[in-house]
């Protein structure tokens, strides 16, 4: 391993979803050099993938890129993507040490056009993660039409190293001498920004994820109706098929104690009112049924969501799905208990979407030395002071945003980088160095 | 070491190989490929019929009929009566 570059900035903040660039927009706009490291190829995290907002139908892109460009762009503002922190210790009150490592993209961000003759000559193609692998993508290829930094990739695991990207390539941005790079940051205080991870509904065999295509996750469905979406209109992927028919499964790997996650996702009603919606838009003759448990629509504006979307023909059958059955044409049996009624009954849709849940993100659980920062039962960053100070995590000069903490939508994660933010300019201001 | 710039794949293919599963990936798209590509020379067909023809089942050959779409290859063609199903046929 090379040696570490040192550097130093005032603030790191790990992760560069809604929560994370919020934060440290806020960081940077009181005056403080931040360090923004990401994971993946682009900022914005979940939300930049969604196709509109509830409860507000706003275009998820139009609220997210301006953002993710004003945290590009910020001259106090530093973003590290495909790096991740290994380690952080600390030192003393206003001095955290952590050791990051930043993966080579192949591509020299800054020269790269995204004008993507090297996708065109790229022979490969692989599952493209960015749609939920509905659809491919080429082994050199910009992750979507709105990432940012909007430039070229290459997913190196996949390539057969035949340089036909880099012989298109007109700027000469492609290198594939690039290598890992080690940093060793020097910071006064981290916020993180992790975010979440979503239920993978394997876990439930009965729903017959994996098994039949026509079952989609909530977020498969999400990217179908979003403006950057894989096909040319909603399509079943089983066969292509228009759906006609579609149901949602609510509660999927939530409040179900056989998957170990007895609690509420908070988001999965609303978002499923809200592509129920979008779906009656795009497809005016689709039948679409919610299969729920309850229907939690307690924030501002939801409960009249939820009647709209009960005006505009959208049938809720409070009912618990037990089994998904695939028949030989691709349409899928569901039974389900009816809750009211109290009987076994069964409904024939085109398709089914598992409102999946949310999930805590485990990758930071191992990062500060000897097990310091402490989780909740869930496996969320605890928070020390919950009616207090929510962002202050079991060490001090630490903070949490956004759904690191647990299950919340886009507003809330906004206020609660805001919270983390000013704790955490707090702590900066209290332990300036004189 | 400095390498000429447009010749860094053959750099590091000389210097770590290149993956056995690219390989075979590359190798198995070329295949599917090559048979839609062939299924769709002389005429317009749905997922079904493309299915029928190739043998293949129609989760694979929609994966890849739609990602030959993506690519610029497979253009979207008519839509059946009752709206439900798409032909699909060659760029040509
Ligand atoms: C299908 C679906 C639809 C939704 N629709 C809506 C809606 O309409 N309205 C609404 O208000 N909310 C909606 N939500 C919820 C919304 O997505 C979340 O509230 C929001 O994305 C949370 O933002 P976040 O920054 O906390 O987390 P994330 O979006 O998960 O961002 C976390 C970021 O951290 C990065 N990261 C993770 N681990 C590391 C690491 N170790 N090192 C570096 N980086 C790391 C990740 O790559 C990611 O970029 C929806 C969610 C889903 C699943
Ligand atoms: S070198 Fe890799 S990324 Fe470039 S064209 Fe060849 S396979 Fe694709």
């Amino acid at each position: 391993m090379k040696e570490p570059k040192i550097i130093e900035y005032d603030a790191l903040v790990i992760g560069a979803g809604i929560a994370g660039g919020e934060t440290a927009l806020n960081l940077a706009n009181t005056g403080y050099k931040v360090l923004l490291v990401e994971k993946d190829h682009s900022l914005g995290g979940k939300m930049i993938l969604l196709s509109k907002v509830f409860p507000t139908l706003d275009c998820a892109a139009c609220i997210t890129t301006p953002k993710v460009s004003e945290i590009a762009r910020h001259k106090n503002i530093t973003v590290f993507t495909e790096s991740e922190v290994t380690n952080i210790s600390k030192e003393s009150a206003n001095n955290f040490v952590a050791q990051i490592t930043k993966k080579p993209r192949y591509v020299h961000v800054d020269d790269c056009t995204a004008c993507q003759l090297c996708e065109q000559a790229c022979p490969v193609s692989v599952q493209d993660e960015y749609q939920y692998g509905l659809i491919g993508r080429k082994a050199a290829y910009i992750p979507f039409s709105i990432a940012n930094p909007k430039a070229a990739v290459i997913d190196i695991e996949n390539c057969t190293l035949c340089g036909a990207c880099e012989r298109v390539c007109p700027t000469q941005c492609i290198d594939f001498t690039m290598e890992t790079e080690y940093y060793e940051l020097h910071t006064k205080t981290v916020v993180l920004a992790t975010g979440f991870t979503l239920f993978d509904p394997i876990e439930i065999p009965r729903y017959g994820y994996g098994r039949y295509k026509n079952v989609i996750t909530s977020m498969q469905m999400e990217r179908e109706i979003a403006p950057t979406r894989p096909y040319n209109t909603i399509l079943r992927p089983g066969d292509g098929k228009v759906p006609d028919r579609i149901a949602y499964v609510l509660c999927a790997g939530s409040r179900d104690n056989t998957v170990g996650n007895p609690n509420c996702s908070q988001i999965c009603c609303m978002y499923s009112i809200k592509q129920a919606q979008l779906l009656m838009g795009a497809l005016p003759m689709a039948d679409i049924t919610i299969y729920y448990i309850n229907i939690r629509s307690f924030g501002k504006g939801f409960e009249e969501f939820y009647q709209q979307a009960k005006s505009m023909g959208v049938e809720f059958v409070k009912g618990k799905i037990g089994e998904i059955t695939e028949k030989d044409n691709g349409d899928l049996i569901l039974r389900y208990e009816d809750i009211n009624e109290g009987v076994v009954k069964e409904a024939e849709h085109d398709m089914a979407v598992l409102s999946v849940g949310v999930r805590s993100n485990p990758t930071i659980g191992k990062i500060f030395n000897n097990g310091a920062l402490k989780f909740d039962p869930l496996n969320f960053v605890a928070q020390e002071d919950l009616m207090g100070s929510p962002s202050k995590t079991s060490i001090k000069g630490v903070f949490v945003a956004g759904t690191a903490t647990g299950p919340m939508d886009i507003p809330d994660s906004i206020l609660s980088a805001g919270s983390a933010a000013s704790e955490a300019i707090s702590y900066l201001t209290q332990h300036q160095e004189v | 070491m400095k390498v000429e710039a447009r010749k860094t794949a053959k750099y590091l293919r000389d210097k770590q190989g290149v993956p056995e599963k690219a390989k075979e990936e590359l190798k198995e798209y070329n295949r599917i490929k090559k048979a839609i590509t062939g299924a769709l020379k002389d005429e317009e067909l749905t997922i079904a019929q493309l299915s029928e023809k190739l043998q293949m089942p129609k989760p694979e050959v929609t994966y890849y009929l739609l990602s030959l779409v993506k690519y610029g290859i497979v253009a979207i063609g008519e839509i059946d009566d009752m709206d439900e199903y798409y032909s699909y046929k060659l760029v040509k």
